[in-house]
């Protein structure tokens, strides 16, 4: 199975929900990769102010922000390839990445992998 | 003090503000150095003033008190150790990532969360009996006004509570997430502080109705948290020598009521009297001296007279002026902010102004305060608990309302988290000052170092704020330019005419201009200046009081008002108004405009 690395800007949390505002996208990105988790694919998920260092690990990561800043932030890597930067995918885009069958509960109108109800 | 006879090695002091922690915790630690112990002295209130009453400057690290061989002292200084934390976390990265990452890595470490946070943890390693406390056999902990202490040390539990319960392995943990290594330690921090062996909580109020009151809810919350082992000082009873002067009586007999009626939870509660003291408890010889039968009643300092300053009234017509606008009280706890508040809003609404006042204190009771209908006058609470199911509510039903039932429960669980409140009351500050458009708004904001943190958040939200600027709450983007905008809001601070409040307010007030705020006008409230006492240790308090009312109209306040000590505590819109009546009923309480 796929090993998926998430590289944010720098957060309070990954729902936003610290911040003056919570983005909608942010507690939706969260849920995607939940979801992604129990397809079997490895989530793993790195915050530029709480893990720094997975940023200095990876070196494409590094350069990517060297060369556009936060611009480049949320990066998302697949199997050690940079798939998306700057933005955050939707589910469809990250099942087709990750090689999982289409995604049952793109959006709110279902309750997960388990089916709709 | 009969905590001292076997104390614990733990000793926590707290209380409403202007109670005399300080003084009561700076006399037990002297004490129990004077009798060999090897003891150290920590305040953990972010306008601490343990320096002056110690008369020795005090840093992150124990210092040893000149005159007190036995006795170290320190402040936990938020500011110091956030930047400590931040510079931990950032040093290791500058010149490996991009200079612009670095810069938003330190933004995310400078909210009020990573302020709060460091000080915990600074707090917690002291607790935990090792390293720097090793060497003590006891310590004590001067703790910052209730609200304050409350979150302290329900933090551990509720930090643990949300560590242990976080099943997703998401959740929102913010600046606190550098701090998950050390989990045990708050886990050993909750149970340090539920062991009566270990620790005592020492309960410190004024004879007041009041003040026991808050002292028997911070009890009852702190036993909830495991915290039993309490003891209840009751500091600054006052007894007439001088039965021909009329403050005095009433002032004992109000003392004497209090007393009477205790309040429940507290009267079962071991319990000690300490004297009031005819002067500021201020240097180690005052400190020693507390609660000593021979000091009282010297006629020393009866000889300076205090000076005549104006009456709250004349503060009204100015602060009336624009016919809108924020009207915030802050200052030290205790002083008396939410009576001031209240006459200032009884008195606006009076001459026909659309009035809300509203509290941002969680101890407060402005409506206890007002007790009774005023025509063109609301009055509402900022309750941190209710604003936080309002905005988790509002949060679920717009960024949540898309989400399948595993995206909301992760989102739920973030919401759970200790800065969620944080966000939330800020908010409504935010909303409650935007009013101020509309009428007046009358704030009552929480003591001194709560305040700061609020203006700090509304600082670094500020940032924020400019660099997203999306979807932001229009009161929440307009807050600080509101807050800097003199003909918008106008703060007033309060004090006490006694050397810790004048001085912390006067700390304020610095903290307010470098966020860019020039406060309006002080208040001194509580003076007997006004009045005509005969009574040697209130005329000794008396004369004490002038210099700090020469302070505060000489070289600190642009405008001042006295408020004279009352005799009935003002509660109801009747009495209210007697504090801002040009034609006041107590002598001496009118002056002239400097």
């Amino acid at each position: 199975m796929a090993t998926l690395q998430v590289f944010d800007k720098p957060m309070c949390c990954s729902t936003g929900i610290c911040g003056p505002q919570v983005d909608p996208v942010l507690p939706k990105f969260a849920s995607d990769l939940a979801w992604l988790k129990d397809q079997g694919v490895a989530v793993e998920r790195y915050n530029l102010a709480q893990q720094p260092q997975a940023f200095v690990a990876h070196a494409d990561v590094t350069d990517a922000i060297r060369e556009n800043h936060e611009h480049a932030l949320p990066l998302v890597r697949v199997d050690g390839q940079i798939v998306c930067k700057g933005v955050y995918p939707a589910r469809e885009m990250l099942a087709a990445w990750c090689g999982v069958s289409k995604p049952l509960a793109a959006s709110g109108a279902c309750c997960g992998p388990a089916g709709c109800c | 003090m009969e905590f001292l006879e076997n104390p614990t090695r733990v000793l926590f002091f707290t209380g409403k503000g202007g109670v005399g922690k300080t003084s009561v915790a700076c006399s037990a630690a002297v004490k129990l150095a004077d009798a060999g112990k090897r003891v150290l002295l920590v305040s953990t209130d972010p306008a601490s003033n343990l320096d002056e009453v110690l008369g020795v400057r005090l840093g992150n690290a124990p210092t040893a008190v000149p005159g007190v061989p036995n006795l170290k002292a320190m402040n936990i200084d938020p500011e110091a150790s956030a930047k400590a934390y931040r510079e931990g976390m950032v040093a290791p990265y500058r010149g490996v990532l991009p200079d612009a990452a670095v810069a938003s890595m330190e933004e995310q470490f400078s909210g009020s969360c990573t302020l709060e946070i460091a000080a915990f943890d600074e707090f917690a390693r002291l607790l935990g009996g090792t390293g720097t406390t090793a060497e003590f056999d006891h310590v004590l902990f001067d703790t910052a006004p209730t609200g304050h202490t409350l979150r302290l040390l329900s933090l551990p539990s509720a930090w643990d509570g949300f560590l242990s319960a976080n099943t997703t392995g998401t959740s929102c943990l913010g600046p606190l997430a550098g701090l998950q290594a050390q989990q045990k330690l708050y886990t050993d921090t909750v149970k340090a502080l539920g062991d009566a062996r270990t620790t005592t909580l020492v309960l410190v109020a004024r004879p007041e109705a009041s003040a026991l009151g808050e002292a028997e809810r911070t009890g009852g919350e702190l036993a909830a948290l495991g915290v039993g082992n309490q003891h209840l000082v009751v500091n600054g009873v006052f007894r007439a020598t001088d039965r021909d002067d009329p403050v005095a009586r009433t002032m004992a007999r109000r003392a004497d009521q209090a007393l009477a009626l205790v309040p429940a939870g507290l009267a079962r509660l071991p319990r000690t009297v300490i004297p009031l003291a005819p002067n500021g408890l201020v240097g180690i010889e005052a400190i020693r001296a507390m609660g000593s039968a021979a000091r009282t009643g010297t006629a020393a300092g009866t000889g300076d007279a205090p000076p005549e300053l104006p009456p709250l009234a004349e503060l009204i017509d100015e602060l009336a002026g624009p016919r809108h606008g924020v009207i915030l009280t802050m200052g030290k706890g205790g002083v008396g902010k939410t009576t001031v508040a209240a006459a200032v809003a009884v008195a606006l609404a009076d001459r026909g102004f659309k009035v809300h006042l509203s509290t941002t204190d969680p101890a407060a009771h402005v409506a206890a305060t007002l007790n009774g209908d005023v025509p063109n006058l609301t009055v509402a609470r900022i309750d941190p608990k209710a604003e936080t199911e309002t905005y988790s509510a509002e949060v679920l039903a717009t960024a949540g309302k898309d989400l399948d039932a595993k995206g909301r429960e992760m989102l739920e669980e973030d919401l759970r988290s200790p800065c969620t409140e944080e966000i939330a009351v800020f908010r409504a500050f935010a909303a409650a000052v935007a009013k101020g458009e509309g009428g007046f708004v009358v704030l009552d904001t929480a003591p001194t170092g709560h305040t700061v943190l609020l203006l700090d958040s509304a600082l670094a939200y500020h940032r924020e704020v400019t660099r997203q600027a999306s979807g932001m709450p229009e009161a929440v983007e307009h807050l600080l330019p509101r807050l800097r905008d003199p003909d918008f809001t106008r703060v007033v601070i309060v004090t006490l005419p006694e050397a810790t409040p004048v001085h912390e307010a006067a700390r304020l007030q610095e903290d307010l201009k470098r966020a860019g705020i020039v406060p309006f006008a002080w208040v001194v409230n509580q003076s007997l200046a006004p009045l005509a006492v005969t009574d040697p240790v209130l005329a000794s308090r008396r004369g004490y009081e002038a210099r700090f009312l020469r302070e505060v109209a000489d070289e600190l306040a642009t405008r001042v008002a006295v408020v004279p000590w009352q005799i009935e505590p003002p509660i109801g819109p009747e009495q209210l108004r007697e504090l801002t009546a040009l034609a006041s009923s107590t002598t001496g309480a009118s002056g002239s405009t400097r």
